[in-house]
C-alpha cells in the first residue's frame, strides 16, 4: 500500500522532471520548488479522498479506523504542502518583481488563469484542515465539522482548475493534462460509486426504519433497525456503520456507531452514548423514521477469530460492538472475560445483557481513578482480574485513552502486541 | 503520542525530497544557452546586427499586424506580428540579407513573472538558432517554453511572408 502510494509519487516527480525550467537563480529555484510542491500536494489530495472513499476491499484490507488516522497523518501533510506551494509562488513573484508578498501573491493573479478559484479553495481547504486539528476540533460540534469537510470537495475541484490552466505541466501537455484528469475524475468516481450510490442502492433494499428507542443507562440509548431484506443484511458483531437518520435535525450528517448486538433476522441495534450532540438527540427520534447505512465497516470480528480465550475489554460506548463480540466468540465455545471500564455504576449500560450471556464472564471495574486511589487498568490490577491474560487475544474498545491505557499495561504484562486490537470510537 | 506528530514529519520528508529532487533536476539541467550566439551570417555583415535581448524588456512596437519593411538593398529587417500567448505577446524582428535569414531579434517575450522571464532567456536563443540553421520558422519548439516558441515561430513566419 506504502510502496504504492511512493511510487505514485514518483510518478508525480516524472511528470515535473521534463518541464522543469531550472536555473540557479533563487526566483527560478522557489517556481521549482513551488510546481513540485504543489503537484506533489495535490496528488496526496487525491490520496487523501480515496483513503476515505470507502472503497470495500480496501476497508476489509484495513479497517476504516486505521483509513482515518492515515487520513489525518496525510492530511496534516498535505494542509503544510498546499501552503508551501503559496509560499513559493509568492517567493519567486517577490524576487522577480517586488512588492511585499501580499502584492507579490496578487500579481500571480495576472500572471495564472482561474487564481480566483484557486484561493477560494486554498481558503476553505485549510479552513477545514485547521478545524480538524486536535484542538478546534474538540471544540465545534460534529455536525459544523461534518459540514466543513463536506466543502472540501468543492474546494479540491476548485483548485484543480488552476492546476490544469496554469500549471506548466499541463499547459501545451496533452497527455500530462490527460494523466492527471484520469486521476482527479478516477478519484471522483469512487467518492461518488461508494459514498453516495452504494448507500442509495442499499437504502433501495432493505429500507432501514428504525423500529425502537430503549434506554440503557443515564447516558445510553440503544436504537432498534430493521432491514425489509434480511437475508441480504452483511452485518456483524463488532462492526459499524454510518447512520443517516431520515429525520429533522440528522438528515444532514451521517454518524457512526457500532452495532451492539448480533445482527439476526434483519435486526441490528446501535448502543449510542449521550455526548451533547447528535448521540444525545438520538433518545428523540420516533420509531418508523427512515434510515440510509453505509457500511458496515471494521474487521473487528474477522481478526485472529481463531484464538481460543479472548479478553474483551470496553470502555464507555465501547461496550456496544464488545457487546455483540462476546455473544459471538462464546456462541463460538471460546473462552470470553469481558473487563467492562466505567466511572460510575450507572453507566454501566448494557451491564446486565452481557452479565445473562452463557460462557462469558463479566468484570466491571468501576469508579474514577481520583476516588479509587489507583487505576483499575493498571498491569496489576488487571492481572488481578484476568489472571490468564497473558494467554488471551485481546480486543480494546473505547476512548482513545482508554486504548492506549490498556495496550501499555498488557505489553507489560508480556502480551504479545500482535495480540492486542483495538478499534477507537471515535474517528471524526 | 507519536502520531501527533506524523503528519508534520511526512512534510519534512516530502520537503526534504523536493529539495533533493529539484537539486537534482538543476544537476543535470543543461546549462543555459548563452545569450550572445554565434552569428551565423556568413554573409557580408555591412553593420553589426542588433544585439538581441531576450528578456523581451523592448517597448512594444505599435505596428501590430502591417509589417513595416525597411528599405536597403542587400540587408532588409523585417518586424513580425505580434502574437498573442497565454503568457503575453511575443513579437521578433527578422533581419535577411537578400533572401538569406540573418538574424532574428526578439522584441517582446513574456515577461509577467519571473518563470515568463527565465524561460524566454533560454528558449529565444535555442530558438534563433534553429531559425537561422533551417532559414524557416518550421522548428521544432522549445521543450518546456510551447508557447513562447510557437509565439516566438509564428512572428518569424509572419516576418518571412512579409518579406517575400
Amino acid at each position: 500500500m506504502t510502496l504504492l502510494v511512493i511510487a505514485g509519487g514518483l510518478a508525480v516527480v516524472g511528470l515535473w522532471w521534463p518541464t522543469a525550467v531550472i536555473t540557479a537563480s533563487p526566483s527560478a529555484l522557489a517556481i521549482a520548488v513551488a510546481e513540485l510542491v504543489g503537484m506533489i500536494g495535490s496528488y496526496l489530495v487525491c490520496i487523501q479522498v480515496l483513503l476515505i472513499a470507502r472503497i470495500p476491499w480496501f476497508e476489509r484490507m484495513v479497517g476504516l479506523d486505521r483509513l482515518v488516522a492515515w487520513h489525518r497523518v496525510v492530511g496534516t501533510s498535505t494542509l503544510f504542502l498546499v501552503l508551501a506551494h503559496v509560499s513559493f509562488m509568492t517567493l519567486s513573484q517577490w524576487i522577480t518583481v517586488g512588492g511585499g508578498p501580499v502584492g507579490a501573491y496578487l500579481g500571480l493573479f495576472h500572471i495564472y488563469p482561474d487564481m480566483l478559484t484557486a484561493t477560494v479553495g486554498t481558503a476553505i481547504m485549510l479552513g477545514a484542515g485547521l478545524l480538524s486539528a486536535n484542538v478546534l476540533r474538540r471544540l465545534m460540534s460534529y455536525e459544523l465539522w461534518y459540514w466543513t469537510h463536506v466543502t472540501t470537495y468543492l474546494a479540491i475541484f476548485l483548485t484543480f482548475l488552476h492546476q490544469i490552466s496554469a500549471g506548466p505541466v499541463f499547459v501545451g501537455h496533452p497527455l500530462n493534462r490527460l494523466i492527471w484528469m484520469a486521476m482527479y475524475f478516477g478519484t471522483a468516481a469512487c467518492v461518488v460509486v461508494w459514498r453516495a450510490l452504494t448507500p442509495l442502492v442499499r437504502f433501495a433494499k432493505h429500507r432501514f426504519e428504525v423500529v425502537a428507542i430503549v434506554p440503557e443507562s443515564r447516558r445510553m440509548t440503544s436504537v432498534w433497525i430493521r432491514s425489509k431484506r434480511p437475508e441480504l443484511l452483511r452485518a456483524r458483531a463488532g462492526q459499524f456503520m454510518l447512520f443517516r437518520f431520515l429525520a429533522w435535525g440528522h438528515l444532514l450528517t451521517a454518524h457512526p456507531y457500532s452495532i451492539s448486538n448480533v445482527p439476526a433476522d434483519g435486526l441490528i441495534r446501535i448502543t449510542v452514548a449521550d455526548l451533547g450532540d447528535h448521540s444525545g438527540a438520538l433518545r428523540n427520534v420516533r420509531p418508523g423514521t427512515k434510515v440510509v447505512v453505509e457500511g458496515p465497516f471494521g474487521g473487528f470480528f474477522g481478526r485472529r477469530r481463531r484464538a481460543a480465550s479472548i479478553l474483551l475489554v470496553a470502555g464507555g460506548a465501547g461496550i456496544g460492538p464488545i457487546r455483540g463480540l462476546a455473544e459471538q466468540f462464546a456462541r463460538m465455545g471460546r473462552s470470553v472475560v469481558v473487563v467492562y471500564r466505567a466511572s460510575h455504576t450507572d453507566d454501566l449500560a448494557l451491564y446486565h445483557e452481557v452479565a445473562a450471556l452463557p460462557r462469558v464472564h463479566l468484570v466491571p471495574l468501576v469508579g474514577r481513578r481520583a476516588e479509587l486511589g489507583y487505576d483499575p487498568l493498571e498491569p496489576g490490577r488487571l492481572a488481578r482480574a484476568v489472571p490468564d491474560i497473558a494467554h488471551r487475544e485481546t480486543f480494546i474498545c473505547g476512548p482513545d485513552a482508554m486504548i492506549e491505557r490498556v495496550r501499555g499495561s498488557l505489553i507489560d504484562l508480556g502480551v504479545p502486541a500482535r495480540r492486542i486490537h483495538s478499534e477507537e470510537l471515535s474517528f471524526a | 503520542m507519536t502520531r501527533r506528530w506524523q503528519g508534520t514529519t511526512l512534510f519534512t520528508v516530502i520537503m526534504a525530497g523536493v529539495a533533493a529532487t529539484v537539486g537534482g533536476r538543476l544537476m543535470t539541467a543543461p546549462a543555459p544557452t548563452a545569450v550572445a550566439a554565434p552569428n551565423l551570417g556568413s554573409t557580408t555583415t555591412t553593420t553589426p546586427a542588433p544585439t538581441s535581448t531576450p528578456t523581451g524588456a523592448t517597448t512594444p512596437s505599435a505596428a501590430a499586424h502591417s509589417p513595416a519593411a525597411q528599405a536597403a538593398p542587400a540587408k532588409t529587417t523585417v518586424q513580425g506580428a505580434v502574437e498573442q500567448t497565454v503568457y503575453g505577446p511575443v513579437q521578433v524582428s527578422v533581419t535577411f540579407s537578400g533572401s538569406k535569414i540573418t538574424d532574428v531579434t526578439a522584441l517582446q517575450t513574456p515577461n509577467q513573472s519571473g518563470r515568463d522571464v527565465m524561460i524566454a532567456s533560454y528558449a529565444v536563443p535555442q530558438l534563433r538558432q534553429e531559425v537561422l540553421a533551417s532559414q524557416s520558422a518550421h522548428v521544432d519548439s522549445v521543450s518546456g517554453a510551447t508557447y513562447t516558441s510557437g509565439g516566438y515561430l509564428q512572428s518569424v513566419q509572419s516576418a518571412i511572408d512579409a518579406h517575400h
